[in-house]
């Protein structure tokens, strides 16, 4: 296996928003590599919005509080870049799409930060329309950005900050604010960036089974601290930690665990996904009755 | 709510009124805002109001217009009665009929008429000029002649923002009123304030974290995705604007007789009519608006 | 307890007199029931619930509340029998403490500051929300502003409940919450009907679905029932929980017999054919 490259690490990191007295994060130790679908679990309020905005910069060049230790992204320390030269690496959506929009057409929304770098007129629709394409949104130029669906606007968030070509991707839970259809768009946009444009993809999301399916790295966060951090296999095959401080396993894993704790059958690994699932059941409900 | 938004933006078209780029359109309505307020004389107002008109039909924007004067022209024409008793104008004042416990003059009506035209005539060229122009081309084309990029993007996300903060009231009023909320007086409205001032900086502070990500404010130098090209007929309407503002203008201040004030007079059948006739408009308006109001 | 409370006669909706939202639905909804309504956003799910309390009139066909014609009826005067909890909590608060805001409904519907007393105490106790009685709404977390939407509408004390998206967007502690909340409120005799794509919510708690699909009410049934038609549910763009499309596999692998809409049913599905003995 080729040497992966770290592209992310959090060394120490502690976190205290200004004039609170209990951290927002406390401790964080990560590594994560290039190419790698990382998904971020936890309550609200324990801190995956505030981690996530420590990637891009945000936190602490435009938030300001009481930063301890070092995230260095693709080798650089945040506390030592501006925001936007980090923007060129990092790009973010967060949960509310229409939020992120204030252009009166598609493509000027996607041009907002090519303009912000300074890239020529003459380049900028070449790279809008490969923006768009990716999206699965090429067509739609000229459209109001507050005329589409929701997740259409969220795509295009994507979209735009897919044009300042980074590295890296995070999405602060980007479909808890739309409906179904839009939700599996999003969620098969960010798998495309991840698999077709081998980005490293981070994604704080509530749904377990979503995670389950598409993430190759899990983080769970709880207060502030990093409980767990594996495969989904090695996390979500710790029901019992997860289920104390209020989170939840896929439905299938949950079914295994139940079967091995309250009747006593063995089970070597829980299945997470739906296909692994149906293959378990198969090798496990060997004879029928 | 719906349909109660007053159509003031652009309204997507053809017409060669369309095709003339911003910024000629912009000199010629700021030349006759300027003209509206140098001269009070009812033939340049009503030639203004004539030429607006016609450039209404060209740029095939009736219905939007009409829409826009449905809420303006009874406000404008109350501008009529209001002069007609108290003219904004130097004494001496000559009273032609007395009406009720006001008296109407000559100079009133003759003030109340121009000032209605004045009003007229720019809001026909402002909205001709907003609903055939883009508003980034419009934006793009000021910054081009020194509008600071911030302003510009200042504006833009304004009036995106304008629709879509009323629909948020809205949708406010429709909670609060499944919440028992009877629907008037200003205790009323008040409620309905706080959450969209709340949505309202919601939506800024996650906007603003969105627009750092994307190298929002970067020094140095910005390029524009919008290009607006002048082309030889634009230079030439731009032109003869100025060239046409300019000339009004001195012909104005040169030709004494322009000023009609002293010597058109209005016979009390007339000026009385007009009184009347204003104030109907203007009632029935107002009777319609608190009618829909009180309603909601 | 078997008389209708909502009722729907051949219910149309036409917007701007072009777009048909809601064509011809005719429902019937009684005391006491669970519902989950579905369908993609501009299937017309939400314009249909709107009717329930008054925020939009038929454009042609007719709706009944408690057996009133709600045409002639305003929002506020139904707001007494049917209670609408937005989705966006935000929407609604505007008070400086919670305690005002619970107090501001029953105060609208005209009840004694006595009255008014007890209901907010009340909702204090249901809703688990003593502790931020005089904390201001904006100042508690997102989930927790979700609930204290919900008990500004319990001090109302409606007969039927809207929920609109009550889950949507919520941790899984806060959304057991709800769920909690929402078979209390059953148990109270209140109707809770929930306009949700939490397909949890939909599986579990709630006992009919309606779907909704472009404009058309295309089921009206329980949620096994709707879970088990493969094509209602694909062309209505919805996919079942986990545990249920575990389900159609096993049942196509001849494992199983029937669906199972949560993790307990399925092992109890499982322990129909298989031997499972409790070791704990």
């Amino acid at each position: 296996m080729a040497e992966k490259k770290p592209v992310i690490e959090f060394k120490d990191l502690t976190f205290h928003y200004q004039l609170q007295e209990k951290p927002a994060l406390k401790n964080i130790n990560l590594t994560i590599y290039e190419g790698e679908y990382v998904a971020i679990l936890g309550l609200n309020g324990a801190g995956k919005t505030t981690l996530q905005l420590c990637i891009n910069g945000v936190i602490p060049n435009m938030i300001y509080g009481d930063f301890e230790g070092d995230v260095i992204i693709n080798g650089m320390n945040t506390q030592e870049y501006p925001t936007r030269e980090l923007a060129k690496v990092v790009g973010m959506v967060f949960d509310n799409p229409e939020f992120q929009l204030t252009q009166t057409s598609v493509a000027e929304e996607v041009a907002l930060g090519l303009e912000n770098l300074g890239i020529p007129t003459e380049e900028m629709r070449g790279i809008i329309d490969e923006a768009l394409e990716t999206v699965g949104m090429d067509g739609l130029q000229e459209r109001s950005p507050f005329a589409l669906s929701g997740g259409q606007q969220q795509r295009l968030a994507i979209a735009s900050a897919l044009a300042m070509k980074p590295e890296i991707f995070v999405m602060d839970e980007p479909t808890s604010n739309i409906d179904p259809i839009g939700k599996e768009e999003v969620i098969a946009v960010a798998h495309k960036l991840n698999k077709e444009k081998h980005m490293t993809v981070i994604l704080a999301e509530h749904e377990v089974e979503v995670i389950a399916q598409f993430a190759d790295h899990v983080i769970v966060i709880h207060e502030g601290e990093v409980i767990l951090d594996g495969t989904p296999h090695e996390v979500f095959a710790q029901v019992e930690t997860l289920e104390k401080i209020g989170l939840r396993v896929p439905q299938v894993t949950e079914f295994a665990y139940k079967l091995e704790h309250q009747y006593g059958m063995k089970i070597k690994e829980y299945p997470v996904r739906i296909d692994e699932a149906e293959k378990f059941a198969l090798e496990t409900f060997k004879k029928k009755q | 709510m719906r349909g109660a938004v007053i159509p003031i933006t652009m309204v997507p078209g053809d017409s060669p009124i369309h095709k003339i780029a911003p910024l000629p359109k912009l000199v010629w309505s700021f030349g006759v805002l300027i003209i509206s307020f140098m001269t009070r004389n009812p033939a340049i107002l009503g030639t203004i109001i004539l030429a607006g008109l016609v450039l209404t039909t060209v740029a095939q924007v009736w219905k939007p217009m009409l829409k826009v004067m449905i809420v303006l022209f009874p406000i404008y024409v109350i501008t009529i009665f209001l002069q007609s008793i108290a003219p904004a104008f130097p004494k001496p004042w000559t009273a032609i009929i007395g009406f009720g416990p006001f008296t109407i003059y000559q100079e009133g009506i003759y003030s109340g008429i121009t000032m209605f035209g004045r009003a007229l005539g720019m809001t026909i060229f402002a909205m001709v000029t907003i609903m055939t122009t883009h508003p980034s081309d419009l934006f793009a084309s000021l910054e081009k002649i020194g509008m600071p990029y911030v302003l510009n993007f200042i504006l833009t996300v304004t009036l995106q923002l304008i629709p879509i903060l009323q629909r948020e009231f809205a949708t406010v009023l429709s909670a609060q009123k499944s919440r028992g909320m009877k629907g008037t007086g200003f205790g009323a409205v008040l409620p309905s304030m706080v959450p969209v001032f709340v949505g309202a900086i919601e939506r800024v502070q996650q906007l603003s974290i969105s627009l750092e990500s994307r190298a929002f404010g970067s020094s140095g130098n910005k390029t524009s995705y919008r290009n607006v090209v002048m082309r030889a007929k634009d230079y030439i309407i731009m032109v003869s604007g100025f060239l046409a503002v300019g000339a009004t203008a001195y012909w104005i201040i040169v030709d004494k007789s322009l000023d009609w004030s002293r010597t058109l007079t209005f016979s009390p059948t007339l000026a009385l009519s007009l009184v009347l006739v204003s104030m109907a408009i203007f009632g029935t308006f107002v009777t319609i608006a608190l009618v829909k109001v009180l309603k909601a | 307890m078997s008389e209708s409370l909502i009722r729907c006669e051949n219910l149309t909706h036409i917007y701007d007199g072009e777009v048909v939202a809601v064509d011809d639905v005719s429902l019937d909804i009684k005391g006491g029931e669970l519902i989950g309504v579905i369908g993609q956003n501009g299937s017309g799910k939400t314009t249909l619930v709107k009717h329930f309390n008054g925020l939009l009139k038929p454009t042609k066909g007719k709706v009944f509340v408690k057996g009133r014609d709600t045409a002639k009826m305003r929002v506020q005067e139904l707001s007494r029998s049917v209670g609408y909890v937005f989705q966006n909590p935000n929407h609604q608060l505007f008070a400086k403490t919670v305690h005002e805001e619970l107090e501001f409904g029953p105060t609208n519907l005209g009840l004694e500051p006595e009255e008014v007393e007890d209901r907010v105490n009340k909702a204090f106790e249901f809703f688990n929300l003593e502790k931020y009685r005089d904390s201001h709404p904006y100042r508690i977390s997102f989930p927790l502003r979700k609930l204290v939407g919900m008990a500004s509408i319990y001090t109302m004390r409606p007969d039927v409940f809207i929920l609109d998206e009550p889950t949507t967007g919520q941790d899984h502690i806060t959304t057991r919450i709800v769920y909690n909340l929402i078979e209390r409120l059953r148990e109270e005799g209140s109707t809770v009907i929930c306009v949700a794509h939490d397909m949890i919510l939909l599986a579990e708690v709630v006992e009919r679905m309606l779907v909704m699909r472009d404009s058309l009410l295309i089921a009206d049934t329980d949620p096994k029932t709707v879970f088990s038609d493969k094509e209602l549910m694909a062309s209505t763009h919805l996919t079942p929980p986990q545990i249920t499309e575990l389900s159609y596999r096993m049942r196509d692998n001849k494992q199983i017999k029937n669906l199972a809409l949560s993790v307990n049913e399925m092992i109890t599905e499982v322990g129909k054919h298989y031997p499972l003995k409790r070791s704990k």
